[in-house]
């Protein structure tokens, strides 16, 4: 019954703040001096027109979050399956660590709209995509899972080597999956990083579909009601994958005390 | 008869930022096969490091350490080590666990789990199987861990301290059941403790170590049939005997 409440009450706070963040909106958009700042009114109708009729190619916006998807999606795979075992690798290794941390802790900052002429000049179609998106997934989880294989028990590993476990062994079978709540952190905040330089990748590459390139498209037409219905895309596709990771994460790891509690 | 463990003049040194720090020094004594052992010694004193020497984990600086006749090597050998320190999978679950050893050395499946039950059984754990490490108590813990130990038929069976976080009455219990398994399964067992009550209860040599660096001050025989009566007057001389010698170690500094 209590928590009945509770959960009402939030439920209820929450959309009382979505209301008082559209009435402000509203409330901007009347005295703002700019033409072009649409009130929430015209961004809606500039939704229902991107998706049911599509935007000024043709493409709706379901299309548009598919592409999107696409090229987030497989850069993600390729900053995990890089990010992951180069992590381990380096979590085992300390020495190499040390070695190629002056080397990567620079490059970490460098933001992924830094490397667009790069990726032009060097790469072509999906690779930039994949490129670009790479840049953003591979730091996260690469860093978290050197953090996971730091935290591994030296009991643990002990233990397996009475068993006469080799080197293999202890890191599949102790290593990795001790280290997973950790991967798995790495691998949400990768993709959402991931999902975040989309704008970015979809700024290069000829093609007319994809929310970073809608967004770009309306901009150029000075048209930013539609401009908006692209950032509130990208933001609510985010937190969905987001609570889908978090979600996964729950069920995986029944047997961590601290996320039961 | 083959010695199932045998130290000569072993050593070990640590070295700890700039300075060095000599643990054990000039070590010797022997395990017979099937012989139950029980090594007290004060805190600190290396114990847990010479279990550590035995089972192969850490060369010795120096002097010589025969298991079965060869220098110990886990994956030719088979140890069965209980750790003093919490040693489950906490991802895996209590059956999950006790399969661990089996899983290493590449027990088909469907074995693994039938040995696995069999030896929860023999802790007392069955109906436990699906249970992860943070749902079940600091004892039952320990059970996994020696039911993981006893799952993979171990040439050799090296305790540190497997009771000491138990309550009085699970460690009678699991003291009594220990001397079972060990009666049934006909195993060489070293076992580490400091509760000198306990070692009398459970070995039939009683090797007492001097503190840092550790050397053997006196190996006592305990010639008590089996299942020993604490509170009878031979049970409590050898207490007293050895719990004297141990308190030498204690209060020398
Ligand atoms: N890896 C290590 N590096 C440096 N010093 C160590 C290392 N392992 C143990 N020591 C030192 O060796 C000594 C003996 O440690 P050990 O764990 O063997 O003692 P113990 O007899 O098992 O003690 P306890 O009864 O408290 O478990 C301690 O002083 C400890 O600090
Ligand atoms: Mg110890």
């Amino acid at each position: 019954m209590r928590k009945l409440y509770l959960r009402m009450r939030s439920l209820l706070l929450a959309s009382t703040s979505v209301i008082i963040f559209f009435i402000l909106w509203e409330l901007a958009a009347l005295y703002l001096p700019s033409p072009y700042f649409p009130d929430p009114y015209s961004v809606l109708k500039a939704f229902i027109t991107i998706i049911t009729v599509g935007d000024i190619d043709g493409y709706t916006l379901a299309w548009h979050t598919l592409m999107s998807l696409e090229r987030v999606l497989l850069g993600f795979v390729v900053g995990s399956a890089t990010g992951v075992p180069i992590g381990i690798l380096l979590g085992i290794k300390p020495t190499l660590k040390n070695a190629v941390t002056p080397i990567i802790e620079p490059i970490r900052f460098i933001p992924p709209i830094a490397w667009i002429p790069l990726s032009i000049v060097l790469l072509i179609g999906m690779y930039r995509y994949i490129f670009l998106i790479w840049v953003g997934v591979f730091f996260p989880v690469l860093l978290d899972t050197i953090a996971g294989v730091k935290r591994t028990s030296i009991t643990l590993i002990q233990m397996a080597r009475t068993f006469g476990a080799d080197n293999k062994k202890i890191i599949t079978k102790i290593i990795f999956p001790g280290s997973l709540p950790e991967i798995m952190n790495g691998l949400r905040v990768g993709l959402g990083v991931g999902w975040m330089c989309i704008v970015a990748a979809e700024m290069i590459g000829g093609e007319p579909v994809g929310l970073g390139r809608l967004i770009l498209k309306y901009a150029n037409l000075l048209q930013i009601d539609t401009v908006i219905v692209g950032m509130i895309t990208i933001g609510l596709v985010g937190l969905a994958m987001n609570y889908f990771i978090l979600f996964l994460e729950k069920r995986l790891f029944r047997w961590r005390v601290e996320i039961k509690a | 008869m083959e010695k199932a463990i045998l130290l000569e003049s072993v050593s070990k040194k640590y070295d700890v930022g700039s300075s060095s720090l000599e643990v054990i020094k000039d070590l010797t004594f022997d395990v017979n096969e099937n012989e139950f052992v029980c090594i007290v010694g004060p805190s600190g004193c290396g114990k847990t490091t010479l279990l550590r020497i035995i089972s192969g984990l850490e060369p010795p600086s120096s002097g010589r350490v025969l298991v079965f006749g060869r220098p110990p090597d886990p994956k030719r050998q088979r140890f069965g080590v209980i750790f003093q320190e919490d040693s489950l999978l906490p991802w895996r679950t209590v059956l999950g666990n006790v399969e661990f050893g089996l899983e290493i050395q590449d027990q088909k499946e469907a074995e693994r789990e039938k040995i696995a039950k069999t030896f929860l059984e023999l802790v007392g754990l069955q109906g436990f199987e699906n249970y992860y490490p943070h749902q079940i108590s600091g004892g039952m813990k320990k059970r996994v861990a020696i039911a993981r130990a006893l799952a993979i038929d171990p040439d050799l069976i090296l305790m540190d301290e497997p009771f000491a976080d138990l309550d009085a009455q699970t460690r009678s219990f699991m003291q009594r059941e220990l001397l079972n398994i060990w009666s049934k399964l006909n195993k060489t067992v070293l076992f580490i403790t400091h509760n000198v009550e306990e070692a009398v209860f459970l070995a039939q040599r009683v090797v007492v170590l001097t503190k840092r660096p550790s050397k053997v001050k006196q190996i006592i025989n305990i010639d008590l049939p089996y299942p020993r009566a604490r509170l009878s007057p031979p049970f409590i001389s050898y207490r007293e005997r050895i719990l004297t010698a141990f308190h030498e170690e204690l209060e020398v500094t």
